[in-house]
């Protein structure tokens, strides 16, 4: 009698044993991006991000057993390598996907729709968006970041309209919030946009901040990538037209979308970037927190340097990471099977009490049907002392357009 | 000419129509007719993954377009650095009829083969417009001019809404005798597709040459004035030799379009026209195998230096960004290599090869 309790004791542990190691899954998650070539700055500490938060999650199991293998493969921004990487992905049948680039994001859109995977790229361009069902914005779009900027000009700027000028790079990531500002103008946001200038690769810009003075721009709100908008501000410096207070009178004031900012801006200009106001839906350990606190601890557990735990682009990339996690683990959680079906569905009930707060962003991510632009509140930042400190709570523009 | 052309040691030619044979042996002949053969039945027997037929599909794809840059450089001695642009003609042309006429369109997803022709119909027209300066110009001056071409072309796609501004453009799926052509088939359907246009332009370039026509582009490389002063016309030479290139380029954008179902600006830069050249240069200027091998090695290089930098930007300090270095490094050091030790290009050690073989067991 002993004997046969004994062996069946073993063979149910066996089978329990076995059930558990059978039930064990690894699920992956892919992202291309470009992590040499054009952009690199930014593409490079957000493939750590990605990669860092997978490692944290898989430690931390916050899929209990199952597992998370991630795919990171350089596309040296070319929307050529983009689409071989994104073919690879699906071979390895990836449940979602993680993109990066505005151009490779367009490009892709089709093969998204076709293949029902829920994307969720590092570009915020609203025309993402349109005619699309599977593309997540993990934060308000730039047009939104532009207006939310154009709004805080307006709401405190003093007597008058204020003259703006956009800054913006020569590209359909570049170009795209013009169109929308100018609606949010007509639509009753009291500015006069005087003129729209497309930057070249030009290392000086001196005539062009001549010219805009001589018009009386009050303030230029740039669009594009830090480089261009260093060389701006320390012309602006050298001509000794930077606003040393906001909406100063016979100076420009000096704002920013999400990539015209962060650390990097401040290193390609360190006395020039004072007083620059820049907008983004993350949160930025030059403010800690607890969001913060969380990065800074997942860069250190992975031998990060400084300058990748402090880089917004790091916070970026993790974030993205934890929302795409967080749908792997509320599939589970429902008893669902985690696939592409499932993870889009989570990503769409992402609302109201199901709103999931990253910890790393201004406010939490919402996503619905009607919803894919994620944390609806833009924070706006100022460079003081050499860092990026917060102005006023993290809202959500008025005139903020949906697509 | 020996009798046995199977066993043909050297060149025993006893008439010009012997000389411009297309297969000077029956070896030859039969080497090629199997290579085909075996280009079309691998896919059957060996499965490959789509991001790898990807890969082959643009090698193929390259070379519709080397084929064109190599008789207007190679053979006709006019440099072209704006041939990206004139694959983009072809590109856009495809793109712009799916914005017209709605990217799934019959026209655009049954019709496909006009429609392929039809963009290389509007690249030869475009070829011969920038062609025209070439009755005025010539060498440094050509290049700039075409050089000037791909400028303009950069411009209006990157501002003109009728391009969405150089946003990707969409074209649809197409069809097939079973049906639409899926994602599943999408690689492989096209892998046969360009396969097909590679072999069928491949012959027409071959024969162009022993033509009268093909000869021209010779003799006015080799000396303007004297084919001149033989009866031929320089000028028309030049502008037929960029015609019949943006026509191959032109078809080559065509494919690339429907490949990636979709046109964008950032496949036909200057930086894809320097690409191209090095694949002409690499490949064999003035050669036709030359047009085959260019484009397969600069593409292989670029995928093993791609696969290089990815690996090492794993260890390589981010600041040094060595890795973002080292795709220019390579792609610049193998072209000055050629020039410098190979200007014939990869053809050149073909030939070597075949005439070895040629005499083989013997040394003479």
């Amino acid at each position: 009698m002993r004997k046969m309790l004994m062996v069946t004791t073993i063979g149910l542990m066996a089978a329990c044993f076995a059930v558990t190691t059978a039930q064990a899954e690894t699920y992956k998650l892919a992202i291309s991006l470009a992590i040499t070539g054009p952009t690199s700055d930014a593409g490079a500490p957000y493939a750590k991000g990605v990669e860092d938060y997978v490692k944290y999650a898989n430690d931390e199991k916050i899929l209990g057993d199952d597992e998370i293998e991630v795919l990171i493969r350089d596309d040296q921004y070319k929307t050529d390598v983009t689409k071989r990487n994104f073919e690879e992905f699906l071979d390895e049948g990836i449940p979602i996907y993680l993109n990066y680039s505005t151009g490779s994001t367009l490009a892709l859109k089709k093969d998204f729709e076709e293949e029902k995977i829920a994307t969720i790229p590092a570009s915020f361009h609203a025309g993402n968006l349109v005619d699309s069902n599977y593309i997540f914005l993990p934060i308000q779009s730039y047009s939104n970041q532009v207006i939310a900027l154009s709004e805080y000009v307006v709401n405190n700027n003093k007597g008058g309209v204020p003259k703006v000028a956009m800054f913006i790079h020569p590209s359909a990531f570049g170009r795209g919030p013009v169109e929308d500002t100018k609606g949010a103008v007509e639509a009753g946001l009291k500015m006069d946009i005087i003129e729209v200038v497309e930057h070249g690769k030009d290392l000086d810009t001196t005539a062009t901040l001549q010219r805009l003075m001589s018009k009386g721009v009050q303030y230029i709100i740039c669009h594009t990538v830090q480089s261009p908008v260093a060389v701006l501000l320390k012309d602006a410096e050298r001509l000794g037209i930077i606003a040393s207070s906001f909406g100063e009178e016979g100076k420009i004031t000096f704002l920013g979308a999400h990539y015209t900012g962060g650390n990097d801006l401040i290193d390609l200009a360190p006395t020039a970037s004072a007083n620059f106001y820049w907008t983004t839906g993350y949160t930025l350990t030059s403010e800690p927190g607890p969001g913060t606190d969380l990065q800074l601890m997942i860069a250190k557990k992975y031998g990060r340097d400084d300058k990748t735990a402090n880089s917004h682009n790091y916070t970026n990339g993790m974030m993205v990471t934890q929302v795409a996690i967080e749908t792997m683990r509320r599939a589970k959680a429902h008893g669902k099977e985690i696939n592409k079906a499932t993870l889009y569905d989570e990503l769409n009930a992402m609302n109201g009490d199901n709103a999931y707060d990253p910890l790393t962003t201004t406010g939490p991510v919402t996503f619905s049907k009607d919803d894919h632009e994620g944390v609806d509140k833009l924070q706006i930042y100022r460079v003081t002392d050499g860092v990026f400190k917060s102005v006023g709570e993290p809202f959500i523009p008025k005139y903020a357009v949906k697509k | 000419m020996a009798t046995n052309r199977w066993l043909a040691t050297g060149n025993f030619f006893t008439s010009y129509k012997e000389e411009q044979r297309i297969f000077l042996t029956n070896i030859d002949r039969l080497c090629l007719w199997l290579l085909i053969a075996a280009l079309y039945a691998w896919p059957f027997f060996v499965e490959t993954s789509n991001k790898g037929m990807l890969v082959l599909d643009n090698i193929l794809i390259a070379m519709v377009a080397i084929l064109g840059l190599n008789l207007v450089t190679g053979f006709a001695g006019l440099i072209s650095i704006g041939h990206a642009a004139f694959v983009g003609v072809g590109a856009y042309t495809t793109a712009l009829i799916a914005s017209g006429l709605g990217t799934d369109h019959v026209f655009l997803t049954h019709a496909w083969p006009v429609v392929i022709v039809l963009s290389g119909m509007v690249g030869a027209i475009f070829g011969g417009i920038v062609g025209l300066p070439a009755l005025r110009l010539k060498h440094l001056y050509l290049a700039i001019a075409t050089l000037s071409f791909q400028m303009i072309f950069q411009w209006v796609i990157n501002f003109s809404k009728l391009f969405n501004q150089g946003q990707t453009m969409s074209v649809g799926r197409v069809f097939w005798l079973t049906g639409k052509v899926g994602r599943k088939d999408h690689y492989l359907f096209w892998y046969f597709a360009v396969l097909t246009i590679v072999v069928i332009s491949g012959f027409l370039v071959r024969n162009l040459l022993r033509t009268r026509y093909g000869r021209c582009l010779v003799a006015v490389r080799d000396n303007d004035r004297a084919a001149d002063a033989m009866g031929m016309h320089p000028g028309f030479t030049k502008v037929y030799a960029f015609a019949l290139a943006g026509f191959f380029a032109g078809i080559a954008g065509s494919l690339h379009c429907y490949l990636y179902r979709g046109a964008g600006i950032e496949s036909f830069t200057l930086h894809q026209s320097i690409s191209y050249l090095a694949m002409a240069i690499v490949g064999g200027l003035g050669t036709l195998s030359g047009s085959f091998f260019g484009p397969a090695a600069i593409r292989l290089l670029d995928l093993g230096v791609e696969n290089l930098s990815s690996w090492s930007s794993t260890f390589l300090p981010s600041t040094m960004n060595i890795a973002t270095a080292l795709r220019p490094l390579t792609f610049g050091l193998v072209i000055v290599l050629f020039l410098m030790f190979e200007p014939r290009g990869i053809a050149n050690w073909w030939r070597i090869i075949k005439s070895y073989f040629k005499l083989w067991p013997f040394k003479y």
